[in-house]
């Protein structure tokens, strides 16, 4: 059999469902294939989207039209926004889903796109000509044609999983086969391959749990949305539970080390730091008393529970021992024993900015392969690589976004400028502008950018234009609407706020602390301010209130770019820069930066050696051409 | 091609026995080989070697030198470098240069050779200042404080600054990206006292500029005083020498006189003046006119009288009031009984009886006068790094300020997230000062502070 598409997604997880959605909704011709289409959108760790940052690339990924955000809303079980404590910048939706449902929703939006074709095989091979992707081959002889094919193959290339006490088995996920194949025919491109591990805890029965001895976590009613396009039905609602592990846990799983897999040398592979097995937690952090264990709801029609905070490698028996010393979990039973699973992925600086192999045209790599962690990182990928894999067919410039416009764009930027020593995750701080990217202004960033470029929907493109006018209005309402002192009083009163003596503009009411947009919108009496929505006024309330220090980090950010004008030919010979240190010389000639900005943010590319960069570049363009 | 050229210059100042003709650059050591003619074998690294100097055109002998080749990296620029000592005076060295720029060298701009040495990644941009202050020291104490910069005392210093501010955005990253971690939680009032502690370690080096940058420039000691109570004299002889003109007649000197010493390792230039006089002589007038001039420039002023009694302030010390005075009881050798010892008048800091003829009091002024001006290197000793120059000072107040805005935001309600944009800024800031972001304009600034030849 031989199909011919213009774009082929090879994997259905985060990145491959929001890579194949991103070129359909680009009404290019797009196959998705994958070993297993009952599992697309698969949560193969916890049951959770969002969190710090990431709560805020499941908005980017909304914003640009993918199926991240109306999937979690649509199985999302509890919802709590983090850090609501701290300022809106920093707030993070975090979203427990229903392991059953994520992926029934992204089937059923996937299923909405008219040009997307699913099909189930395995890819074993890609077929390369001249530095170009032409097509690939499926384990059942399938030869598939197109111009450009997006690889997101996961912690499936030669993936192997370790439990304590056992050999290492072949395989992506728990019960899956890994791919081996395809990673050596990557290989075989002369693309450089690493390893890394990760970790994921066990899974307990419900039913042998003694809430009583636990701390009930409640999420927040009604819960906010994670999609802005789309209004999805939210299930029914269920609670967390908090426990510790104590001093029982602790000697259980120090007595026993030499029988993990991560500690008894059967892994080599380098494990994120953030995320650490309760092996490396106890090594790392003798003196800790206790540590925080979450168990979430794995769904609404199951018992089932992730053991959030235990990940682990040790075998079974002694994972079932340590889970019994916790407060209310002393007859619990065990249903999916934790493990550590190796993986190869592709040392990020062999990327462009599109996610484009430098040395494949045609050829995209997205999420986990790329040495990430985490569905958001993943499925924020997917979008990017999707977006550019459809632009590419269609002959139009790339879609890329920058480190002052999305997480996203710091996500991928980090990737292919500094590379990564383990998995990556996001946070908060790896933003240097972060003010700007906030969840709640995701659509205003995001959305303008990905309707220019046609990479919405029809739908989306009216949803988002409507309500873009819609904040307009009540931005123009704040900045332009005057209170006198009778109608300013009640709000500023509640806000425990100094009253006015003289009519004040709005703008300059809201900004004071506690006072709040809604109460000051809504304080001249019904009908004397538009309609509008809370969260429309919420979004605009974040963007007055610090519009100062917004306004600052933008000026930041435009200087810098500034810098990033200065454009670095790909083929210049770092290594004939004498006047640089050998250390840069290196990094440079491996990284090839785009820009002199990217350059900057090279570790090891010291400030001198871009003055020197800088002054061997003025020094070949006086030699003139020809040198 | 783009290559980098060969630079000479003489590295050695005016006068003296010897100088040292300095070249750097790819073509060093062939111009080398050719000015000793390429007769004699070419001497090894490292190593000083004796060799005649010729020139190129005539063939005849410039002089006969000490040759020390420095091969890339190993060497002051980090590029070929090439010592040549040869005679001093002004007539060889120049044509030392000259027959190296036949060669095909060019003539060095000031401060070329260390400007190489911090492009080469030698040197940072503090370290490149320091050397600038090393080759002008006009004293021991400016010595020594640019001798520690040069071994990184202050690169260090805001080193541990920036690793302060880095500690800060650590704490606040694991504030804000980790709000469901069990480990103690970070409080935002913790924060904000260790962002107090930090601006107080920025306010105490910034507390140094003034006295840094006197290192620099010498401290400006006047002394003032009625005609004819002895200011020549003790001017004379705190430079040593005979500088100023003495005589009996009140109203000798008439312009200012003007010498560098070194008072305790510490730099003062020392301005003798015109007597405080009303006078009819119109050059005279004008020497009190300069005089009063010079006194508004003084970091601390000898009044000088010549009569053992209790002082009083004259009124032309009301111009300089925040301006340490001592007064100076000259000529004591004269007087017949010791003087009655009190304590100084609220106006002065101290009165001091001197003679140069005996030679009493003058020691005890070489101290005073730098715990008087230089009060907190003096305390702190000589070990703490200092800001010398303008540019250091701008660049920690910017940080300082960026501090204290971050904690004034953290204590008023605005969020965490947010205060942190200070942050960077401070950051930023002592980035520019070790010339992490050194901009092409700060560059040109430094290195052209530099004489030709380092």
């Amino acid at each position: 059999m031989n199909l011919k598409y213009e774009v082929i997604v090879v994997g259905g997880g985060h990145a491959g469902t929001e890579a194949a959605a991103a070129a359909a909704r680009a009404g290019i011709r797009t196959l998705l294939v994958t070993p297993d289409l009952g599992r697309l959108g698969q949560m193969s760790c916890n049951p959770a989207i969002g969190g710090v940052a990431k709560g805020v690339v499941a908005r980017e990924v909304d914003a640009l039209g993918g199926l991240m955000g109306r999937a979690t809303d649509a199985s999302r079980i509890q919802f709590r926004m983090l850090n609501r404590s701290k300022g809106p910048a920093v707030w993070g939706p975090r979203a427990q889903c229903d392991r059953a449902l994520y992926p029934v929703a992204i089937r059923r939006a996937l299923d909405e796109l008219d040009s997307l074709d699913l099909f189930q095989e395995m890819v074993t091979e890609l077929v390369v000509e001249d530095g170009r992707v032409r097509g690939a081959r499926t384990r059942g002889g399938v030869t598939l044609q197109a111009e450009a094919i997006v690889v997101t193959a996961g912690t499936f290339l030669r993936g192997r999983i370790h439990v304590g006490g056992t050999a290492g088995v072949g395989a992506g996920r728990a019960g899956e086969a890994p791919s081996v194949e395809l990673a050596e025919g990557l290989e075989g491109l002369g693309l450089e391959l690493a390893r890394f591990k990760t970790g994921t805890p066990p899974r307990v029965d419900g039913r042998s749990v003694d809430y009583s001895a636990m701390e009930r976590q409640e999420g927040e009613s009604p819960g906010g949305r994670f999609s802005f396009y789309h209004q999805e039905d939210v299930p029914e609602q269920r609670p967390c539970w908090i426990t510790w592990a104590g001093t029982d846990l602790k000697e259980i799983v120090r007595t026993n080390l030499e029988r993990s897999a991560l500690y008894g040398g059967s892994i080599s592979g380098r494990g994120p730091r953030y995320c650490p097995s309760i092996e490396d937690k106890i090594i790392r952090f003798p003196n800790a008393a206790r540590h925080q264990v979450f168990l979430e709801p794995e769904g609404l029609h199951t018992t089932e529970l992730y053991v959030n905070g235990l990940s682990t490698s040790l075998p079974a028996e002694v994972q079932l021992e340590f889970l019994r010393t916790l407060p209310g979990m002393a007859d619990v039973r065990m249903t999916k024993t934790g493990y550590a699973i190796e993986y190869d992925y592709f040392p990020p600086h062999q990327l462009r900015h599109t996610l484009e192999l430098k040395a494949v045209r045609g050829l995209y790599l997205a999420g986990q392969v790329n040495g990430t962690t985490g569905y958001e990182e993943a499925a924020g990928q997917g979008v990017v690589a999707g977006a550019n894999a459809a632009l590419k067919v269609r002959g139009e410039p790339p879609f890329v976004l920058e480190r002052d416009q999305a997480y996203i764009g710091v996500l991928i930027d980090d990737l292919v400028t500094r590379g990564v020593d383990e998995p990556y995750r996001l946070f908060t701080s790896r933003a240097e502008f972060r003010l700007m990217l906030r969840q709640d202004n995701a659509h205003r960033r995001l959305g303008p950018l990905a309707r220019d470029r046609g990479l919405l929907t029809r739908q989306q493109e009216s949803i988002l234009a409507e309500r873009l006018r819609e904040e307009d209005r009540i931005l123009v309402w704040f900045r332009e609407t005057t209170l006198t002192p009778a109608v300013a009083q009640a709000v500023l009163t509640s806000a425990a706020s100094q009253p006015i003596t003289e009519p004040t503009r709005a703008l300059d009411l809201l900004r004071r602390p506690r006072v709040r947009a809604e109460a000051l919108y809504s304080s001249t009496g019904p009908g004397r301010a538009p309609l509008a929505r809370a969260d429309a006024l919420a979004a605009v309330e974040i963007e007055l209130k610090y519009e100062g220090y917004v306004a600052r980090e933008r000026e930041r950010a435009r200087k810098l770019r500034e810098r990033a004008n200065i454009l670095l030919d790909n083929d210049l010979q770092y290594m004939g820069f004498l006047t640089l240190s050998h250390e840069a010389r290196e990094k440079l000639d491996r990284v090839r930066p785009e820009t002199l900005a990217q350059a900057a943010r090279i570790p090891g590319v010291s400030p001198a050696d871009l003055q020197n960069l800088v002054l061997e570049l003025r020094r070949r363009r006086s030699a003139g051409v020809g040198q | 091609m783009g290559e980098v050229d060969t630079i000479v210059a003489v590295a050695t100042g005016p006068g003296g026995a010897l100088s040292v003709v300095r070249m750097s650059g790819p073509s060093a050591f062939e111009i080398l080989s050719a000015l000793c003619d390429g007769e004699q074998p070419v001497p090894p690294a490292r190593v000083a070697t004796l060799r005649t100097l010729k020139d190129p055109a005539e063939r005849s002998a410039i002089d006969r030198a000490l040759v020390v080749r420095y091969p890339s990296p190993a060497s002051y620029t980090g590029e070929d470098l090439v010592e040549l000592s040869c005679h001093g005076g002004w007539l060889i060295p120049a044509l030392v240069c000259e027959a190296c720029e036949a060669l095909g060298a060019r003539r060095a701009e000031p401060g070329e050779f260390t400007r190489r040495a911090y492009l080469n990644g030698k040197l940072d941009l503090v370290q490149a200042e320091a050397v600038a202050d090393l080759v002008e020291a006009r004293s021991r104490a400016g010595h020594r404080a640019a001798m520690s910069q040069v071994e990184r005392g202050l690169s260090r210093r805001v080193g541990e600054l920036r690793a302060s501010i880095l500690h800060l955005e650590a704490l606040l990253a694991h504030h804000l990206d980790f709000p469901e971690e069990d480990d103690a939680p970070v409080s935002v009032d913790g924060i904000a006292t260790d962002a107090a502690e930090l601006a107080g370690r920025m306010v105490a080096l910034i507390a140094t500029a003034p006295e840094g940058e006197l290192l620099r420039e010498g401290a400006v000691a006047v002394l003032a005083g009625a005609p004819n109570t002895g200011k020549s004299s003790l001017f004379n002889a705190l430079v040593g020498r005979e500088r100023a003109i003495v005589t009996a007649h009140p109203g000798t000197t008439r312009d200012a006189l003007e010498a560098v010493v070194q008072l305790r390792g510490f730099p003062f230039r020392l301005v003798d003046t015109a007597g405080m006089r009303e006078t009819p002589d119109a050059v005279e007038r004008l020497g009190v006119e300069v005089a009063f001039e010079r006194l508004t420039e003084a970091h601390v002023v000898l009044l000088c009288v010549d009569d053992g009694a209790p002082p009083r302030e004259p009124s032309f010390l009301a111009r300089v009031k925040s301006t340490p005075v001592v007064v100076v009881r000259s000529k004591a050798d004269l007087r017949k009984q010791a003087p009655q010892s009190s304590a100084p008048p609220e106006w002065c800091a101290d009165v001091v009886d001197t003679s140069v003829v005996t030679g009493e009091g003058l020691d005890v002024l070489r101290s005073l006068l730098p715990s008087l001006v230089f009060r907190g290197m003096v305390q702190a000793g000589t070990e703490q790094p200092v800001l010398t120059r303008r540019r250091q000072t701008r660049a920690l107040q910017a940080a300082l300020d960026a501090v204290r805005a971050f904690h004034a935001a953290l204590l008023s309600d605005v969020p965490p997230e947010v205060a942190s944009s200070h942050l960077k800024e401070a950051e930023t800031a002592l980035e520019d000062l070790v010339g992490v972001i050194a901009v092409e304009d700060v560059l040109d600034a430094v290195f052209a502070e530099f004489c030709i030849g380092k």
